[in-house]
């Protein structure tokens, strides 16, 4: 008994103590971008003013300037929304016939659209060029960065919404049925109050995921639709001179999704395993 | 008859949409890779428009698989770093995920921390780890073995202790940069960027995870690795599998990382290789990213089979 005690009074103390030092060593990286972001490009690559440096906000005020920081950032947020507006207008009556009507090719389906999320990107990138380039001459268009943000996820998208539709009791909506409630009724009055948590955090995590994509955005476009990802690409700074601009433009392109991020790790799960961890 | 067709019309935008940008393109793929066909010829000017005069048959597959130097050393490199990442992933997703899965002081900033590197964008992530902390002489990396190797120097004015200090040679810092070190850059961001990922599944499983069972094996006097060997590691089975499935075809088609940390240079893997190849060789590109395809339904088989068996329970 007082061995078991003994153990309990050290796993108290110890396990926490190792998840905290744990945690702040992975967050460790994007606190020391934070904190470069803060020094000037020549205080950020001296050892000595390593912790000690008067912080300035002089990279954050010239980031306009020195990367056009403002438009990549408005183009990420156009693309991000209207991809994500228009995979739910696709995906969700969609997804609303497959979890309340489903057929016996339902399943089938569902599988498939995961199937083509699978294909390497990489295998289509000269025929993508090609066509959009050379036949329908909308290469580098916000057009098509919507149009490609939206088909890659709408799989997920469908995914998301139809684990979250096929939750809902299918009772309700036939006492609806039973009561002389229209379609359109049914579902104004009895789904989308229900539906309405499923479909916000998909949305959310769509918008997400459209952010940080990096293949496409990078790759189809060359300066009128380019996206952050693009202008982070384009700056690696091999020479490392940069370290104090790059860090502050680092910051405000990760800052913001990072913490629409803290909301949607439950989500995140489900939208990431198919719902097939839960 | 009309409340079977309305489900179809609803489903019909999404399907046909998938269908055009899944087959369009790839069949583009698919024929180019069976065609001579390049951008830049002055002597064979002819080749430089797709066409079926230019027919060669599995040619470009012959090439890539056999004459270009490069696609097994691709091959190989992938399989290095996506199993390197897919190993440390679940071991460390699997640590953690068992750490957090108590109830501590401050146990949702712990969480909050540890689930943040996975929502920091692929490009960000490269430019950060390669510079600001692996570069050997600017990042942390360098900083830290010139500031070891400073203190190794003040030792060795020490009277007694001096004499053995100055035996040991100066430290060198890794150059993540180079060739044969390239891939470790890649591995430890992506790591860093996954793990959370990883912790996170495993942890929403744990919650699900029957604990009278486990009140039940600690009276009967198991140990806390007999508990976790015999009843949480089988009930983690799936979740495993899945985040194995999930990376490996996510991380096979990395891109920006190795093209930020040295364009490449040593360290390739299919989806560069089709790049390098789309600068002027179409053939050999299309048949590059036919293999990639069929590499991917190996593992996309699996993962499906599975979701697909959870579907409809």
């Amino acid at each position: 008994m007082a061995l078991s005690a003994q153990t309990s009074t050290f796993s108290r103390i110890f396990w926490p103590l190792l998840a905290w030092g744990i945690a702040l060593i992975f967050f460790f990286p994007i606190f020391w971008m934070v904190f470069t972001s803060f020094k000037t490009d020549a205080d950020a690559v001296k050892p000595e003013h390593l912790f000690a440096f008067k912080p300035t906000l002089e990279n954050y005020l010239n980031m306009t300037e020195n990367y056009d920081y403002w438009r990549f950032a408005a183009n990420s947020v156009i693309t991000s929304v209207f991809a994500t507006v228009f995979a739910l207008i696709v995906g969700v009556p969609a997804a609303y016939a497959m979890a309340f009507n489903p057929s016996r090719h339902t399943k089938d389906i569902l599988v498939w659209m995961l199937s083509t999320k699978m294909l390497p990107a990489a295998a289509v990138l000269y025929p993508m060029t090609f066509l959009t380039k050379n036949f329908l001459g909308i290469f580098d268009t916000h057009f098509l960065v919507i149009f490609v943000l939206c088909l890659i996820n709408l799989p997920i998208v469908i995914w998301m919404l139809f684990t979250y539709f096929k939750e809902i009791p299918k009772e309700i909506i036939e006492a609806g049925k039973m009561d002389g409630v229209s379609t359109w009724g049914e579902i104004k009055a009895i789904l989308i109050p229900l539906a309405w948590g499923g479909v916000a955090s998909t949305a959310l995590l769509t918008f997400i995921f459209c952010l940080n994509e990096a293949y496409w955005t990078v790759r189809l476009t060359t300066t009128e639709a380019a996206t952050l990802s693009k202008l982070i690409e384009g700056n690696r700074a091999p020479e490392g001179l940069f370290f104090g601009r790059l860090s502050a433009v680092s910051t405000a392109a990760v800052g913001p999704i990072i913490v629409l991020g803290w909301f949607c790790q439950k989500q995140l799960v489900q939208g990431l395993t198919f719902g097939a961890v839960k | 008859m009309a409340n079977r067709s309305l489900p179809r019309l609803l489903q019909t935008p999404a399907v046909v949409l998938l269908l055009l940008w899944m087959l369009v393109p790839l069949s583009m793929t698919l024929y180019f890779s069976f065609i001579r066909y390049v951008l830049n010829s002055l002597s064979r000017p002819e080749w430089t428009k797709p066409s079926l005069s230019n027919w060669r048959g599995l040619g470009n597959y012959e090439y890539v698989l056999f004459k270009a130097k490069d696609f097994w050393f691709a091959i190989e490199n992938s399989l290095f770093i996506v199993g390197s990442i897919l190993v440390l992933t679940v071991t460390l997703g699997l640590a953690l995920a068992m750490l957090v899965n108590r109830s501590f002081p401050g146990r949702g900033i712990v969480r909050v921390l540890l689930i943040s590197p996975f929502f920091v964008m692929p490009a960000v992530n490269a430019v950060l780890w390669i510079n600001m902390i692996l570069d050997p002489v600017l990042g942390l990396n360098g900083i830290a073995v010139a500031g070891l190797n400073g203190i190794i120097d003040g030792l060795r004015d020490f009277p007694v202790l001096g004499s053995f200090f100055s035996l040991w040679p100066e430290f060198e810092p890794i150059s993540f940069r180079a060739t044969q070190s390239s891939a470790y850059a890649v591995i430890i961001m992506v790591t860093w960027q996954w793990t959370p990922f990883a912790v996170l599944i495993f942890m929403t499983s744990l919650q699900s995870e029957d604990e009278s069972q486990k009140e039940a094996a600690i009276l009967d006097g198991a140990n806390a690795w007999s508990r976790f060997r015999n009843l949480t590691l089988p009930h983690l089975g799936r979740p495993i599998a899945i985040v194995v499935m999930i990376q490996s075809i996510f991380h096979l088609s990395l891109y920006a990382e190795i093209e930020i940390v040295s364009r490449g240079n040593g360290n390739k893997n299919l989806p560069y290789l089709i790049g390098e190849f789309s600068t002027n060789n179409i053939g050999a590109a299309s048949a590059t990213g036919i293999l990639a395809v069929i590499l991917a339904n190996i593992v996309a088989i699996f993962l499906l089979r599975m979701v697909g068996k959870s579907l409809m329970d």
